[in-house]
């Protein structure tokens, strides 16, 4: 050894102390520097005294009683009135639609076989059943209505059996079942003419959260295609389909939806057949689609500008034709990387057929704002009504971000 | 160095091929040709057009002039030619461009399942097989970005011979590689060149050059300044701009 020199030490060292546990984070991060001290003492002080007040006023000032009054009106609006649905009890027809998605939610479970869909599916249905324990009076909520809740964690085990033991338990089976379900809820609730105890509800009387659900989950299922096939378009080499992809984006962005709205109801029916049977749910609902799918035709195109050229061209190398090019390999990247501006306009779109109240429809925040109004021993109630609606929606949209989340970290992105 | 095969037949001709991008004049007339199971590489300068021709060849890129024969067919504007031509010339491109989203035996089969029709089954034997001959047998089921570089290029050497080409066009394959995974690409481009497969490898690797080529083409300004054997072009270059690229190279 050569007098003086240290033998070389590389072997792997433990970080310092100060970086190390949950000191080391507190000290680094809350008290490390003077400033950052007051900072943490006065944000601690302001967030304590929110949640002391705000707890308080929760559990002790706040009156919640509209909530329980209003009740099942939230969820269906006026359709189970003696108006909407005359001398029988038409409540049962929702409430079996919503058996149908639970089956849809075990089958989930039945095929992804445990994990988070299991105890997304479970804790679903049993917060379902929840509801059958209400301590309402049997007049207000009838033992048909108790039992149709409780019947959610028999479906769910029958939706996971479905996908455990017949053909139907593979993605292309639920996505299939997922529109067939989608179709039966809409005959559902609408009603068969002629048809003993499925007599038609006048699509006027829907409302509730019911009326936000259908129109949103109609949305996002129609916006994302139609949204891919605009953005395809405003990247076509020919120059009559490219013109028209971004006229119509340009338009359906650049107009406010409550204006859309309002012309839908005058301008949708000329786009029809004059004995197309439609109604203001439906224009309604194109709308907010064709809105949503303006949105999302620019995510997609954002995604597909995103790719590296040389996917496209390794593909065409290999003998692709162009449609499959993009089919299996530009859209699946392009998509991917677009998942949480996707997500972020179905969260939108959802929040959005609020709007709907401008045409006179009863969705979940016009009918309790309704019912408020025509109650005015309830008018004090608002903050408590505003708050539980507020948190309902949280409850959806954080859902959906949620699982927006757990899909991107299955497929991987951002390790690639 | 393979022999020279003189009595085979020309499998790519090109005849005074142009190409401009907008005013500039990337390909200034090129004419040669190439004969089966001849092995070319292809030098010169960046940007002297020696990309932008293999390009040509499977049309990537679209010459406006001159016309260029592969397989018997002639490349027009017809897709259901080109298409005809791409499932038989297979490309690796310099930076790999993998599938990402697909896993390396997906990355492999898709062609032979969507375009050639194999059943799935087969095209998977035919993929393993294929992996086991670059010598990664043992990824099939990784996704690309768990692979090194030079794996990935291995595994980009095997997508393309999957759909049994009988041309092979290599876009500067070693250049993004760190230097000790180049000689694992280069190995498996030398065993393809044994088996007889027409290659045309746009490549620095003059040692790869020396050893595999049949013949080496040196590009400048869009042309072809210089051809010939790898013993004449690095002993006795003819033409000073030849001299002076290799001087600096070598």
């Amino acid at each position: 050894m050569i007098a003086g020199a240290e033998p070389i030490n590389n072997s792997a060292l433990r970080p310092p102390h100060s970086e190390r546990g949950f000191v080391g984070w507190v000290r680094a991060n809350l008290f490390g520097t003077w400033y950052n001290s007051l900072l943490t003492v006065a944000s601690v002080i302001v967030i304590g005294a929110i949640l002391l007040f705000g707890i308080r006023w929760v559990i002790s000032d706040a009156d919640w009683t509209v909530i329980a009054t209003l009740g099942g009106q939230m969820i269906i609006g006026q359709y189970n009135t003696e108006l909407a649905c005359p001398s029988q009890n038409c409540f049962w027809r929702p409430q079996a639609s919503l058996l149908l998605v639970t089956i849809l939610l075990g089958m989930a479970w039945g095929v992804a076989g445990g994990g988070l869909t299991k105890r997304i599916a479970i804790g679903i249905s049993v917060a379902l059943a929840a509801f059958a324990l209400l301590p309402y009076s049997f007049e207000r909520m009838g033992m048909d209505v108790r039992l149709l809740l409780a019947a959610n964690i028999p479906a769910v085990g029958l939706g996971w059996a479905i996908a455990r033991y017949t053909p139907l338990g593979t993605g292309r089976g639920i996505a299939l079942s997922a529109i067939a379900v989608f179709l039966v809820t809409l005959i559902l609730v609408h009603g068969v003419p002629n048809v003993p105890g499925l007599e038609p509800v006048p699509v006027r009387h829907w409302g509730g959260l019911m009326l936000n659900l259908l129109l949103a989950v109609a949305g996002i299922v129609i916006s994302l295609p139609v949204g891919i096939v605009l953005a395809m378009g405003r990247r076509s080499r020919l120059p009559v389909v490219k013109l028209l992809c971004v006229v119509f984006i340009e338009v359906f962005r650049g107009v406010p939806l409550i204006t859309l709205l309002f012309m839908s109801q005058v301008l949708v029916p000329l786009a029809f057949p004059e004995n197309f049977p439609q109604n203001s749910l439906f224009r309604a609902g194109v709308v907010i689609t064709l809105f949503s799918a303006a949105y999302m035709a620019e995510n997609v195109r954002g995604g597909l500008q995103a790719l590296h050229p040389g996917q496209a061209e390794a593909a065409r190398a290999l003998g692709l034709p162009g449609w499959q090019t993009m089919l299996f390999i530009s859209l699946p990247q392009a998509i991917r990387n677009v998942i949480p501006a996707i997500v972020g306009q179905f969260i939108s779109l959802f929040k959005d057929t609020t709007l709907v109240y401008v045409i006179g429809m009863l969705e979940v925040v016009a009918i309790s704002r309704a019912y408020i109004q025509g109650n005015t021993e309830y008018l004090a109630s608002a903050k408590e009504l505003f708050l539980f609606l507020g948190l309902v929606f949280w409850v959806f949209t954080y859902g959906m971000s949620f699982v927006s989340r757990r899909v991107e970290k299955h497929l991987g992105i951002g390790v690639r | 160095m393979a022999e020279m095969k003189d009595g085979a037949e020309d499998i790519i001709v090109c005849r005074d091929v142009h190409k401009w991008y907008g005013d500039f004049h990337a390909l200034r007339g090129v004419t040669t040709s190439i004969k089966k199971a001849e092995v070319v590489v292809v030098f010169g300068p960046s940007g002297s057009g020696k990309s932008t021709f293999i390009r040509t060849i499977n049309r990537l890129e679209e010459h406006q002039l001159g016309e260029i024969i592969v397989n018997g067919i002639k490349l027009t504007n017809d897709i259901r030619n080109i298409d005809a031509i791409r499932r038989d010339v297979g490309m690796v491109f310099q930076s790999f461009n993998l599938f990402p989203h697909l896993t390396v035996m997906d990355n492999i089969t898709l062609a032979p399942i969507k375009v050639r029709k194999v059943p799935r089954a087969e095209a998977q034997q035919v993929g393993n097989d294929l992996l086991d001959r670059v010598g990664i047998s043992d990824q099939s089921d990784k996704y690309p970005a768990q692979l090194s570089g030079g794996q990935q290029q291995r595994v980009a050497i095997a997508r393309a011979l999957a759909m049994q080409p009988n041309i092979m066009l290599f876009d500067e394959p070693t250049s993004a590689l760190d230097p000790e995974m180049i000689k694992e690409v280069l190995d498996v481009m030398q065993e393809l060149a044994s088996s007889g497969m027409t290659m045309i490898v746009v490549s620095h690797e003059m040692g790869f050059a020396r050893e595999v080529a049949n013949r080496m083409i040196m590009f400048d300004l869009g042309t072809i300044v210089e051809e010939g054997p790898p013993e004449q072009i690095f002993e006795d270059p003819q033409n000073d701009r030849t001299k002076l690229f290799l001087s600096q190279i070598l």
